[in-house]
Formats: structure tokens, C-alpha cells, sequence
């Protein structure tokens, strides 16, 4: 009887060892915040997204899609338009199919030559070494000639893609 | 050294029976995460193609309809929200991470219905740390098995023990984790 005793008693020495006294927090609560955050509708994301980089911004859509591998990006749809959401934390998968009202940090990524060169060199590495079929590797060398295809005909060095790095949300009953 | 053997014994095999639970938890969702690009590991999913002839076009009307279809092919009671991803298609999610796509010119249905894998669905939820409370006892556990990889040493003495077999055994687990590292890193 000692002897049980003994280890859970180092047992609970482990669990007790653990002193870090950082407040718990429900990684996907909503934290209020008291100024007003800007709202963007789906259908105008990408044009005005650019206008608030760094800054948080609050959308509303369904959910339509928890990544199963990560579980910590959402893509959330209206009729209008879409926006891919990244977390530092893991998401319900329960979202899927739910309407929120969601904030966020508005992410800039700049697609420019040396990144579609990036991503050709991914490709053809990715289907040399089996990790991709043909028709992976087909739809990847035709996404990335859209980008350049894109460029060339607006005239520009890059493209902007926007996303959000979550902040928050609420599900909309 | 006798005690020390002695001590090895009794809180490898205690800790070993109290962790017995928790080792099949990691054991199991360990597996299933790992082989994650070839299945679902929490959902198994089953594809319906049906057809219809329920006008889903965008209208007054749609959320009666979108629940008739449903009451066709599944239950309205399921229903959760819907949009169109295209202005031919109709995406209708229902209850659970099931959805139902449409083709709105050619009323083809394509329903996927997602079910929840027992016993993986639960291990996964686990191992993927739902709570801090869960944090320190999966700490503990990994506590627990250095500290199995470390009363190993002493637990059994002679041929059998880490100056025989079990030396070779250990240098072997040491040996494939480094090689790897040497291949791949």
C-alpha cells in the first residue's frame, strides 16, 4: 500500500511541477474588444483586404471546410466570396457547415517570379519523388502559369493574396 | 543497486498498469494520424449521387425547398446552412460535417455523408490536446515513459539485462532514429 501510495504520489509531483500560472484561456472564445473593428463582406475581400494588412478587420460566412490534417485553417464562403483563415490553435471540426462572425488579422501574401519558380521547383521535386500524380502535377503547372498569366496581362511584379490570422469568432444562429 | 533494481521494478510496473490506458490512447491515434493522407482518421465518408427536380435557384422560396430535397434524401431536421459556390451549384451542409452539393441545371445530387469513426474519433480527439488539464496529463504520461526508458536499465541484471540482450536492443532503438536523421535532416 506505501508503494502505490509512493508513486502516485510522484505522479502528482509531475502534474504539480507544472508552474506556469498563465491565465486558461477557451482557445476560440470571443475576447470583445471595445473599438470598433472594421467589417469586410466576402465579395469585396480581396479588393479591400489591402487596405488593412496588419490590422483586424471582422468578416461573417459559413464555414465551409475545417482542414482535416492541421485543423487549424477554415475556409469560410459566402455566394460572394471566400477567405482562407489560419489559427495558431486547432479548430472544431464541429464548424464545418456554421455561420460565424469572425475576426481577424489580414494577412499579405505577395505572389511574385521567384515564388512561381519556387513552386515549379516544389512540383517537379514533388512528382519526381511519387509524392504527386499527374494530374496533381498538371493542375499545380497550370496554377502557377494562371499566376504568371495574370501578371503579365495587368502588368505587375506580384500578385497580393489575402487571408486572415484568427483572432476570433461567434457562431450566427 | 539492489534497491535501485528493486525501486526500477516496482514504478516501472505500477506506472506501466496506472498509463495502460493513455499508452493504447497515443498507440492507437499515433497510427491513425500518421496515416492521414490515405484515410480520414475520425470520419468515415460514404458518396450518394441521386438527382432531383426541386427548383434550388436562388429564390424566395429556397430554404422550403433546399428542406424538401432533404426530406427526400436525408432528414430536414439535419439541415444547417447553405450557399452557391458557383451560380450553378448549391452547397447544402448539414448536421455532423455532411453536405450535399446540387447541380442546378442538371439537378444531379451528390451527397457526402460523414460519419464518426468510434473509438479513433475519441483516441484523436485526445491526442490532438483538447484542454490544459489534458496537457499535464499527457506530460505526465511522456514523463512516464522516460522514466521506463530509464528504470529499463536497471529492472533486469545479467545476459538479459542492459550489459547483454537488452544493451544490443537499446543501441538498436538509438541506431534507426539516428540513421534516419543522418538520410533525411
Amino acid at each position: 500500500m506505501k508503494k502505490i501510495v509512493f508513486i502516485f504520489a510522484i505522479i502528482i509531483s509531475i502534474v504539480a511541477c507544472k508552474t506556469e500560472t498563465k491565465k486558461t484561456e477557451d482557445n476560440h472564445q470571443q475576447v470583445e474588444s471595445k473599438t470598433e473593428t472594421p467589417f469586410l463582406a466576402l465579395g469585396e475581400f480581396d479588393t479591400k483586404a489591402g487596405d488593412f494588412v496588419n490590422k483586424e478587420v471582422k468578416i461573417q460566412g459559413i464555414v465551409d471546410h475545417v482542414c482535416k490534417h492541421s485543423g487549424k485553417k477554415l475556409l469560410v464562403v459566402t455566394d460572394d466570396g471566400k477567405v482562407h483563415i489560419t489559427s495558431d490553435t486547432r479548430f472544431n471540426d464541429a464548424l464545418q457547415g456554421s455561420e460565424v462572425s469572425l475576426k481577424g488579422i489580414v494577412l499579405e501574401e505577395r505572389i511574385d517570379e521567384a515564388y512561381c519558380l519556387k513552386m515549379e521547383e516544389d512540383n517537379i521535386k514533388s512528382h519526381s519523388e511519387g509524392k504527386s500524380n499527374k494530374d496533381q502535377f498538371d493542375q499545380k503547372k497550370e496554377h502557377i502559369q494562371q499566376y504568371r498569366d495574370r501578371m503579365k496581362t495587368e502588368n505587375i511584379d506580384y500578385i497580393s493574396l489575402y487571408s486572415l490570422q484568427y483572432v476570433s469568432h461567434t457562431e450566427v444562429k | 543497486m539492489k534497491k535501485l533494481r528493486k525501486w526500477s521494478r516496482i514504478l516501472h510496473r505500477d506506472i506501466g498498469y496506472f498509463f495502460i490506458g493513455t499508452t493504447i490512447i497515443y498507440g492507437l491515434s499515433g497510427i491513425a494520424l500518421n496515416h492521414m493522407s490515405d484515410w480520414n482518421p475520425n470520419y468515415s465518408v460514404s458518396i450518394e449521387h441521386s438527382s432531383t427536380s426541386i427548383n434550388l435557384e436562388n429564390t424566395p422560396s429556397i430554404k422550403n425547398n433546399v428542406l424538401i430535397l432533404l426530406d427526400e434524401i436525408d432528414s430536414r431536421k439535419n439541415y444547417k446552412k447553405h450557399y452557391y459556390p458557383n451560380t450553378n451549384t448549391i452547397k447544402i451542409f448539414l448536421k455532423g460535417g455532411s453536405s450535399v452539393l446540387v447541380n442546378l441545371k442538371s439537378g444531379a445530387v451528390r451527397a457526402e455523408y460523414l460519419k464518426k469513426r468510434p473509438v479513433f474519433y475519441e483516441v484523436n480527439f485526445l491526442h490532438y490536446n483538447p484542454n490544459r488539464i489534458w496537457t499535464w496529463f499527457s506530460d505526465a504520461f511522456s514523463a512516464s515513459l522516460i522514466l521506463f526508458a530509464i528504470t529499463s536499465f536497471f529492472m533486469v541484471k545479467g545476459k538479459k539485462g542492459i550489459k547483454g540482450r537488452g544493451g544490443i536492443y537499446t543501441l538498436l532503438g538509438i541506431i534507426i532514429p539516428l540513421l534516419f536523421l543522418i538520410y533525411y535532416l
